[in-house]
């Protein structure tokens, strides 16, 4: 396993001894990361089941040692697939940022997230997970920083404020948990005899941090604000698996620690809001890759229903309700990589070619760039969980979970799980109209603005193929569904215990003996395809070539200002929901022979409920303590002599 | 492949008989409104059939996508039909019949009928594809605690099972979550089968078909044949969870002529609640209704979680 990190580090070290040489840094760092990744999903997936270690000195700082267990090469396959992908799309991407700063220095940040993203995973102590999770998060924060202006910098710095947050819930949930084991080793956490108290305290420590990072409610808010900011294949890795390897973190101390029931029901509870909450809010965007973030949260929550029905599995004794849950939102977490993965490179061509993140004056795409058009409209329909593509199977999975957690004993637990699955449903309801939006408004109609759309052009052939991967697992996960379960379910059996026939030839199964063969569905649809046409020939239609024309518009000249935009497509959900958007809705009249200036955007009320109210104490403080930093070294001496004496109290107290 | 046989057979007959039902409903509606209406029962047959026969428009600005669309929302509506164990009962593992394929077969359905609404460039038929998904947005949460009831009850969400279970009495209105659900979900289908207050036959501009305002011609006859499909399909999805009766025929044949005329009465009994209702604003007349379906639908569940 060591081979896959060091040629992530050869990719890192190569690429900035072409510091001189930028565009050559930047194909071969790329085309490096494409080579190792390709690699690493090869590796990860061959030894799926096996357990491999790995030391480096043994006595330097805490042994570095590190572990890949079946689930950490579970999540190494994503990460390498992810950025397989990524990486062949970022060789001509890249040329983008040529004027922004060094390609070399990019190349050799994004080798460097990938591979500390990789030793995360693999991390089989506190000192080195926590290590690699800072690289993972300050790599990040450089890589946003690209992207340089005002708003991607405001953006970096609060991902980098909740990113602390979280980064000391989690080690002081790793101190706690090692302060009970008496060691910082993970091997050692595993049977640890822990309080209720104790083991709850952990847990929620761990829940929140690792939450934060993965941007569920109500920790979300930085998440639509970074992972835009970021150069497009570097927000496919970000929204595609860094928010995963926070999911990776939540699994592991679910694994440590007693669990118990209404922890599950927690996450489930957690899972379904940021579901609701996460669409709701895309729908109302206009900038599409702040859409794609909001929907990132959103999949996130869908991914915590499947975990946390598998964390109540465990804790009510039902290995099998465990083994379901968790193959659920482990067939979440593969098919939310590959999708918005997929999404976040089409966005990034959009970006390349038209550079405006606003889809209100973007149209009729489709035509300047169909291949483009075509991968996002198959990442559009996989993550709205259209059969046969693969959103649907892991959908399909997280519901018979739920089902069958529905179907226990307990009001409570009945209640979570019953309306999870509706919030499940509903929010695959917004999804269709969230998708159908961005996809129609950017690529379909006529363009929104002429000029915009005459500059633009197919992106270059690198990007397209690192698009078309995407669309190819798109495709392969959800019509070789049975192969995809079978494979996580071997993973889930070894450590939940549970396990159940989960599929019987092409079909996937549940243990409620309901049963789906995608490609039995694609089949039919193929099938049902051929219907039209036959009745066309026997009715011997008319099939000349149709007439262009413009758009009917009751008699008046079309002008392309009729279609609709995004914001009215939306328009009677806004106004239902603006008891929770809260927008302002503002007007303004020009006179008679200009247009009425309109502007409604939803605002994100937790923001300003929950973080507003901290970053003002924070500032205000800070302005208080600024009086104590006057530049006088004899102050700063005194402060020092103060410290000193405090400390020798407290060790003569004892 | 015997089962494949008969879902092909099944969508065919059923696309076949579907017309004549459509036209029974338009002469009756014709009556109660006091007008003459169409001459007999086949007037929709020969409306697909003549604009089968015009020449087509097809909007400058739209791409491959708007072209297709009539035939993918055909293929969606066939394949929802296809679902339906009618013809296959007892043939549980088929890997096909279930519910989440149907609920997302119809998610398909309205994703294409959004897609080619704006992308034809159409104001009307965007404004009317924006309230297609804003209905969806609101049967869903009724269409789904409904499903979630009989689902839960029966312990599966496969269709061939479920409709068995209820066939041999071991689910079935006896169970008072079973019954109420009934309710709601009739509201939810109602609505999905694309009714006034919820669509304006008549001001077709505005709402359901104004989606389709830029087809014509061939294409034109296909996404209307493709919408009767679906709403035979959302009726069928009824009658097989909560009305799966068919005096005990195992002969696939008669089983269909059952369920064919079943549904008809369920399609053109509709016209009764269509005429007589009032009309509303799309989001008003939503507040309103949906809001006690919703709660039927809560009832319903409630009832399950306390284990009545």
């Amino acid at each position: 396993m060591a081979q896959v990190y060091l040629l992530f580090l050869v990719g890192c070290v190569v690429s900035i001894l072409l510091y001189k040489k930028n565009e050559l840094a930047a194909k071969v760092g790329f085309s490096i990361a494409a080579v190792s990744s390709l690699y690493g999903i090869i590796y990860f997936l061959s030894n799926l089941g096996v357990t491999s270690e790995m030391n480096f000195g043994n006595d330097f700082l805490f042994n570095p040692h590190f572990v890949l267990d079946p689930i950490g090469n579970f999540f190494s396959f994503v990460i390498c697939l992810i950025a397989f992908a990524a990486s062949v799309y970022a060789i001509q991407y890249s040329q983008e940022y040529a004027k922004k700063g060094s390609l070399a220095v990019m190349a050799m940040l994004y080798n460097l997230f990938i591979v500390s993203m990789l030793l995360v995973i693999a991390a089989a102590n506190v000192f080195w997970f926590m290590i690699f999770w800072e690289v993972m998060t300050v790599v990040s924060y450089f890589l946003i920083c690209f992207n340089d202006s005002k708003q991607s910098m405001r953006a970096t710095i609060i991902y980098m404020g909740i990113a602390h947050l979280g980064g000391a819930m989690i080690l002081t949930a790793f101190l706690l948990l090692a302060g009970q084991s008496g060691s910082l080793d993970f091997a050692s956490f595993a049977n640890v005899d822990l309080s209720a108290g104790m083991a709850t305290a952990i847990f929620l420590l761990a829940f929140i941090g690792f939450g934060s990072k993965a941007g569920m409610f109500p920790m979300h808010v930085w998440l639509p604000k970074a992972h835009p900011a970021a150069p497009s294949n570097v927000s496919a890795l970000m929204s595609g698996v860094m928010i995963k390897v926070a999911l990776f973190g939540i699994i592991k101390f679910c694994l440590w620690l007693p669990v118990m029931e209404w922890w599950g029901l927690l996450i489930i509870t957690i899972g379904a809001i940021s579901a609701l909450l996460g669409i709701l809010y895309a729908l109302t965007q206009h900038d599409y890759k702040a859409l794609l973030a909001y929907s990132s949260v959103e999949n996130i929550g869908i991914i915590l229903l499947g975990i946390g029905t598998g964390v109540y599995g465990m804790a009510s004794g039902s290995p099998v309700l465990a083994a379901v849950g968790f193959l659920g939102g482990m067939f979440h977490i593969l098919n939310h990589a590959t999708f918005k993965g997929l999404l976040f490179l089409g966005a990034g061509s959009v970006l390349y070619t038209t550079h405006t993140k606003d889809m209100e004056v973007l149209g009729g795409l489709a035509r300047k760039m169909p291949y483009t058009a075509f991968a996002f409209l198959v990442g559009s329909m996989a993550i709205t969980a259209l059969p046969p593509l693969n959103g649907f199977m892991s959908e399909w999975v997280t519901y018979q979970a739920l089902i069958q957690g529905a179907m226990g004993e307990g009001v409570s637990s009945r209640t979570v799980f019953t309306v999870s699955i509706v919030a499940l449903a509903l929010t695959g309801a917004l999804a269709v109209m969230c998708f159908v939006k961005v996809y129609t408004v950017i690529f379909g109609g006529t363009p929104r603005d002429e000029k915009i759309w005459e500059n633009a052009r197919e992106v270059p052939v690198s990007m397209i193929a690192g698009m078309f991967i995407l669309v190819v697992g798109c495709f392969a996960f959800g019509l070789g569904a049975n192969v995809v379960v079978e494979q996580i379910m071997s993973v889930v059996t070894g450590f939940t215990g549970g396990s159940f026939v989960s599929t019987d030839g092409m079909a996937v199964k549940s243990p409620l003996g309901s049963i789906v063969s995608t490609p039995f569905i694609s089949l039919i649809l193929l099938g049902s395809l051929m219907l039209p046409f036959v009745t066309l020939i026997v009715f011997k239609a008319n099939r000349d070539k149709p007439r262009k024309t413009d758009p009917w518009a009751c008699g008046f000249k079309y002008s392309s200002r009729m279609q609709m935009t995004a914001s009215p497509f939306t328009g009677d959900l806004r106004r239902l929901m603006n008891w929770l958007f809260k927008a302002d809705i503002h007007y303004e009249d020009q006179g008679y022979f200009k247009p009425v200036k309109y502007s409604n955007h939803a605002r994100d009320i937790w923001w300003d409920a929950l973080y507003a109210p901290v970053i003002n104490f924070v500032s205000k403080m800070s302005d208080k303590i600024e009086k104590m930093q006057n530049g006088n070294s004899n102050l700063y001496t005194a402060y020092i002599l103060v410290a000193l004496f405090f400390f020798l109290g407290i060790s003569h107290v004892k | 492949m015997t089962i494949l046989f008969w879902m092909i057979f099944q969508v065919v007959m059923i696309a076949l008989a579907a017309p004549l039902f459509d036209g029974i409903a338009r002469v009756l509606r014709a009556r109660l409104q006091s007008r003459k209406g169409p001459p007999d029962f086949f007037q929709t047959y020969r409306d697909i059939i003549k604009l089968y026969k015009r020449s087509r428009t097809a909007p400058r600005c739209a791409h491959w996508f708007f072209t297709y669309a009539p035939f993918f929302l055909y293929a969606t509506g066939a394949a929802m039909l296809a679902a339906m164990p009618i013809t296959y009962g007892g043939l549980e593992s088929v890997g096909y019949a279930d519910i989440f394929v149907l609920v997302y077969l119809a998610a398909l359905l309205k994703f294409v009928f959004g897609v080619a609404s704006i992308d034809s460039g159409n104001p009307f038929a965007a404004v009317g594809g924006s309230r297609e998904q804003m209905i969806g947005v609101f049967v869903e949460p009724v269409l789904i605690i409904s499903l979630l009831v009989v689902m839960l009850l029966a312990g599966t969400s496969n269709l061939v099972v479920i409709q068995q279970m209820v066939l041999n009495g071991e689910v079935g209105f006896f169970m008072p979550a079973y019954a109420v659900a009934s309710i709601s979900f009739l509201w939810a289908m109602y609505v999905e089968s694309g009714r006034n207050p919820y669509d304006l036959a008549e001001a077709e501009q505005e709402l359901q078909e104004g989606v389709l305002g830029e087809y014509s011609g061939s294409d034109f006859g296909i996404a209307q044949a493709a919408l009767i499909l679906k709403q035979f399909a959302m009726i069928g999805l009824f009658i097989t969870i909560f009305q799966p009766w068919n005096f005990g025929l195992e002969h696939p044949f008669l089983a269909l002529i059952v369920f064919l005329v079943k549904a008809g009465v369920f399609y053109v009994a509709a016209v009764f609640i269509d005429n007589f209702g009032a009309r509303y604003k799309l989001l008003s007349g939503f507040k309103s209704n949906a809001t006690a379906a919703l709660s039927i639908s809560v009832v319903a569940l409630v009832l399950y979680i306390v284990g009545v």
